[in-house]
């Protein structure tokens, strides 16, 4: 029927969206360790 | 114009009034001696809500239709343009942070300060809405209810865009950053102030919309002010 | 006993660290349960006929899109009261899920609204005021990432938030002062409308989306310690 197009939309960009923020969230939290390692190196030089 | 001609004596306390009425007369005076601004923003709004029956076509019905709309965002709009000027001057230069030195408590001229960018900016924009009113054929009741509506929106645009001004002070991002940040909370004024001229256009009372906006206006006043000041002084530290 | 041991980064850190993986668990398992009822114990509507089960996403989304701005609001006015650090963090952290939990809400209603009410979107007065707080948090997150000093990012961001609160009551309201498209509350404490089954689907999906928030943001906030607090001794020593 139609409405199985609409739903789909509905719960497929959900899921999508969630997706979205854990991939974000995984993204994130390698970025901080990456500066936590430019720290080291910086305090390394010294 | 200085701080010290306002104050009584060397150690004397302040007063709300004294604050308020220094810092309006301030203001007032610096957009009197630069009408720039003011004129700018009348310019504005002159020509933005001239742009529209060039673009949807110039059916009298049509533009009746819109008007009460069209003219409110042209006022809007003309009111946030003006926005960035209100404190920048005074950031740039050194002034901002002297007067939060002054006596007087920091609402009090802060709320001057605002009073003033109002007379100088949504003032006029009022005085001239029933002028483009006209242009877009409303009716006389309606023109009536667009100035009132613009007369208690325009000043609670001056203080949410002045709380967004203070907030966005020396950011990265400039004028955008200030557009996403003051355009969300100018909609519900938008839509009870076009609300109002829109019934009283349909034949229903707006008394509901003017009593709203009115609402609006006193909480407004009430509690903005100690808002931009907290700005204030978080851009200042 | 200490309140306020937690309210350092870097005790904090572990905490979070410790809970976010209960509160996913907690947000898988009433979402499963709640997509259970939603679609096989939950009838076929009369009117919409399977169309209706957006719901179980639509209202959640809202609801959760509302309160996670509230929540946000209430630490940013912590951090300036008490002019923490952590509290600001927690704000920073909840902006993004609150954020998508609206574009959700809007995108799932205006798929809602095609086959129901003929259109993807309509300005009515609810779906305005979601849209307007849509765009509260990308100011949000706009203006604490607008300064060198994140300090200044923190405090100026949290007034915005406090600023912005105004907007909820005016969601809420909003269908009950313009009598529009948008369908009425069905769901109060005095009592629904609905098929008990539909009922108890949408509250369990709200109740994970909230889980799923709670994680997400200490998840985040975690995030946010590691950069703000990199320099110190704790973080260098951890990793």
């Amino acid at each position: 029927m139609d409405h199985q197009f609409y739903l789909w939309m509905s719960y497929g960009a959900t899921a999508l969206a969630l997706a979205a923020e854990m991939v974000a969230l995984r993204a994130g939290r390698a970025r901080a360790r990456r500066l936590i390692e430019e720290e080291r190196d910086l305090e390394a030089q010294d | 114009m200085n701080a010290a001609t306002a104050t009584a004596g060397p150690v004397s306390a302040g007063s709300f009034a004294t604050g308020f009425a220094w810092s309006f007369a301030r203001d007032l005076t610096l957009a009197i001696r630069h009408p720039g601004e003011t004129l700018l923003v009348v310019a504005f709004f002159v020509l933005v809500a001239s742009l529209f029956p060039l673009g949807v076509g110039a059916d009298p019905q049509l533009l009746a239709r819109i008007g009460p709309g069209v003219i409110w965002v042209c006022a809007l709009l003309a009111a946030f343009l003006s926005l960035p000027a209100l404190f920048a001057g005074d950031y740039a230069d050194g002034t901002l942070e002297q007067m939060t030195l002054s006596p007087h408590p920091m609402p009090s001229w802060a709320s001057g300060k605002i009073a003033a960018h109002w007379v100088a900016s949504g003032l006029p924009l009022t005085v001239l809405s029933p002028l483009i009113g006209l242009q877009y054929g409303l009716d006389p009741a309606t023109l009536g209810t667009l100035a009132a509506a613009l007369l208690l929106g325009t000043p609670i645009l001056s203080l949410l865009g002045a709380a967004c001004t203070a907030l966005a002070l020396g950011a990265r991002g400039g004028g955008v950053l200030l557009a996403l940040l003051a355009l969300p909370l100018f909609v519900p004024v938008l839509i009870f102030g076009a609300g109002a001229a829109e019934a009283q256009a349909a034949g229903l009372s707006p008394a509901p919309h003017l009593s709203l906006l009115a609402a609006g206006l006193i909480l407004a006043l009430m509690a903005l002010p100690f808002a931009i000041c907290a700005a204030i002084r978080i851009a200042l530290d | 006993m200490n309140f306020y041991y937690f309210s350092s980064p870097a005790t904090f850190y572990r905490l979070a660290g410790t809970m976010a993986p209960f509160f996913f668990a907690a947000a898988l398992a009433t979402g499963i349960a709640g997509l259970y009822m939603g679609f096989v114990v939950a009838p076929t509507d009369a009117q919409q006929g399977e169309v209706y089960r957006v719901i179980f996403i639509h209202v959640p989304a809202a609801w959760m899109s509302m309160f996670a701005y509230f929540v946000m609001a209430c630490y940013g006015a912590i951090s300036l009261t008490f002019n923490t650090r952590l509290a600001a963090m927690m704000a920073r952290a909840i902006a993004p899920t609150g954020a998508m939990f609206t574009f959700v809400a809007l995108w799932t209603g205006s798929f809602w609204g095609r086959p129901t009410w003929g259109t993807y979107w309509v300005w009515d007065a609810r779906i305005t005021s979601e849209l307007v707080l849509l765009f509260l948090y990308l100011g949000f997150i706009a203006l604490a990432n607008a300064f060198e000093d994140p300090r200044r990012g923190d405090r100026a961001a949290a007034l915005l938030a406090i600023i912005g609160v105004v907007n909820l009551p005016i969601i809420y309201f909003s269908v009950q002062w313009w009598n529009t498209l948008h369908q009425g509350s069905s769901v109060s404490f005095k009592g629904t409308s609905m098929h008990v089954a539909m009922l108890w689907a949408m509250l369990l999906m709200a109740i994970s989306f909230w889980m799923y928030t709670i994680g997400a943001a200490l998840v985040r906030c975690r995030t946010i310690i590691l950069e703000r607090e990199r320099r110190a001794q704790w973080v260098r020593a951890m990793t």
